[in-house]
């Protein structure tokens, strides 16, 4: 086995996710050297208290929130794919994303006010549309305790545009909230810090986790769903585990940042080029290449246009959405379509 | 007991039956081939034995218990299939694809472990796969990727092994290996071997015993030599062969004789039964 490489490859992730860390924290409406941003992270007395506001404070807790929902996106998708064995699958497709869309939409117009395990009213509510739309496009998809997957993902398709037209028109008649909402569905990450990571941090964890420990059966169903079974794996089990498990992921992260695209269906297939299909690499890989591309997209979406910052999901569909289609042009094989 | 029993199995797909009412006993030590026309029912009797579709009336039963009151994972445990086509949707490596046969014993969680990587490598070795341990699914041949299912099955260590077609796709001389491997694994691993095959050669040479289905009804079992006769292959598939012997061997060599030029001389059988298809 390529045990060699791959260690190697993943050491190259962190130390590059780290790098971009490090230059987040620098970049921004003011930018720091590099030297300041290291002193105000170790503490001192050479840091300048301006410089530790805005390292630890205001940029720390963004820039460790964009790596967190990436990685839980980049995870999620990752599991789908091979779940549904399509490379087109994402969070978006099994309608967790839409339905997170129409759960935070509710608790935003209705401007809710109250708190739960640490969540305020719209991160709850994305939570439990996220939860309810997958449920309900199983339930639409299922027949005899199995749902065949193009049904699953027609099912998807059809109750997430009908999802974004209820979100749309409720925008429509709610305009006190417009700007908050339209922000929000675009997926941004501008003012989001430390509550919202500390928040949503133990979901996303606990999401990327389940779906490590799922590695398994995911490759035994490389091979088809009849395979798996005849590897004594129970059907039923798999798909409430990974769909449960990607929920999870990905309303945390829809709840924290809106609905960020492309991150979630890119950050796979790049993975699966550098360590390979096998899913026990596969999903810490993407996580770490999924916090890798959020954070690196934020930065453009607070930098491009300073001082004014575009929401970071118009940047990932603007960048995401080309480099797919190059993928899709060059690598259409190692992509997993023929 | 036997080890795996069809007893009065009815299978249907969308109410339309496929098997009626089977009856079938494995002893272990035992090569059974099933034979047949296309569309008799061998992959679906396959499918119901490895507890994948769920009979209409009568049961399967694995050491006298019933699978479908076993998880699948027991059921795993001692009864491994090799299906007939299988494609690999994403590219793993053909070593990552093998190992996939321990998770009945390891589960699905837990990483595999010494005792695992050396059935893997014994059957990687057996089949002829350690050259080909890291190359990816999706690059392999045909041929080599039947290799690779059929290895996986190994590595479940069944006490059952259920092969749908193992020999297609192969060439020569990997035909005889499968083949060898089978009778090797039966008859001194005590391995109970149903394979379903279509050359009727290679299932006279491989088989201890063979079944004969047509239309879903077993029509003979037995010996080869008993089931190989050109009125039983004239009743199931509807065309006249001569049956001689194997020069080396002395098996039923079942020799097809064309259709066409038979037009104009009927040859005194049954009409055809169903949609045969003609040499």
């Amino acid at each position: 086995m390529s045990a060699g490489r791959g260690g190697t490859l993943f050491l190259l992730l962190l130390g590059g996710l780290a790098a971009a860390m490090l230059a987040s924290l620098a970049l921004g409406a003011v930018s720091l050297p590099l030297w300041e941003v290291l002193a105000a992270l170790v503490g001192g007395r050479q840091a300048e208290p301006m410089a530790v506001a805005i390292v630890r404070d205001l940029r720390g807790g963004r820039v460790l929130l964009a790596g967190g929902i990436g990685a839980g996106l980049a995870a999620a998708g990752a599991a789908l794919q091979g779940l549904f064995r399509n490379p087109l699958a994402d969070p978006f497709v099994v309608g967790a994303s839409s339905g997170a869309a129409l759960g935070a939409t509710l608790a935003l117009s209705a401007g809710l006010q109250w708190h739960a395990a640490g969540f305020s009213p719209v991160p709850l509510a994305a939570f439990a549309g996220a939860l309810l739309a997958v449920a309900l496009v199983y339930a639409i998809a299922e027949i005899g305790g199995v749902a065949p997957v193009t049904t699953l993902l027609l099912a998807g398709a059809a109750l997430s545009t009908f999802l974004g037209a209820v979100v749309s028109l409720l925008v429509l008649l709610n305009e006190r909230n417009l700007h908050a909402v339209f922000t929000w569905l675009l997926g941004s990450l501008a003012g989001r810090g430390w509550p919202q990571l500390r928040a949503s941090l133990p979901y996303l964890l606990a999401g990327i986790g389940l779906l490590w420990l799922l590695a398994r059966p995911l490759d035994a169903l490389v091979f088809g769903e009849e395979t798996a079974q005849s590897l004594g794996l129970s059907l039923r089990w798999v798909r409430g585990a990974v769909v449960g498990a990607a929920s999870l992921a990905t309303a945390a992260a829809v709840a924290a940042g809106g609905t960020i695209g492309f991150v979630g269906l890119i950050a796979p297939h790049v993975a699966r080029l550098l360590v390979g299909a096998g899913h026990a690499r596969l999903i810490p890989a993407s996580a770490l290449l999924g916090a890798l591309l959020l954070v690196l997209a934020d930065d453009v979406a607070r930098t491009v246009l300073a001082p004014l910052e575009l929401p970071v999901g118009l940047i990932t569909a603007m960048l995401g959405g080309p480099f797919f289609l190059y993928l899709l042009k060059t690598r259409r094989q190692a992509l997993g379509v023929r | 007991m036997a080890p795996l029993e069809a007893r009065d199995l009815t299978c249907a797909y969308a109410q339309a039956p496929v098997l009626r009412q089977l009856e079938l006993a494995l002893q272990p030590g035992e090569v059974l081939a099933l034979i047949g026309p296309n569309g008799a029912g061998k992959t679906t009797l396959l499918r119901a034995l490895a507890r994948l579709l769920r009979p209409q009336s009568g049961a399967v039963l694995l050491a006298g218990r019933d699978v479908w009151r076993l998880s699948p994972r027991t059921v795993a445990r001692q009864l491994a299939l090799a299906p007939q086509s299988e494609a690999a949707f994403w590219p793993l490596t053909v070593e990552q694809a093998v190992a996939l046969g321990r998770a009945p014993h390891r589960g699905w969680l837990l990483p595999y472990t010494a005792r695992d990587r050396q059935a893997l490598e014994s059957v990687l070795q057996r089949t002829g796969l350690q050259a080909l341990r890291t190359r990816l699914l999706t690059q392999l041949s045909g041929g080599e990727l039947r290799r690779v299912v059929l290895a996986r099955a190994l590595v479940q260590e069944p006490q059952i092994l259920l092969l749908d077609e193992p020999t297609a796709h192969l060439d020569l001389k990997y035909q005889g290996e499968v083949l060898a491997l089978v009778r090797h694994l039966a008859h001194r691993d005590r391995l109970a071997v149903v394979l379903a095959l279509h050359d009727l050669n290679q299932a006279a040479l491989c088989a201890d015993r063979l079944a004969l289905l047509a239309q879903g009804t077993l029509l003979a079992s037995g010996p080869p030599a008993a089931v190989l006769t050109p009125e039983r292959l004239a009743q199931a598939y509807g065309v006249r062969v001569a049956v001689t012997r194997h020069p080396l061997y002395g098996t039923p060599l079942v020799v097809p004789l064309l259709a066409s030029l038979e037009e104009g001389a009927p040859f005194p059988v049954a009409e055809p039964q169903g949609p045969g298809l003609a040499w």
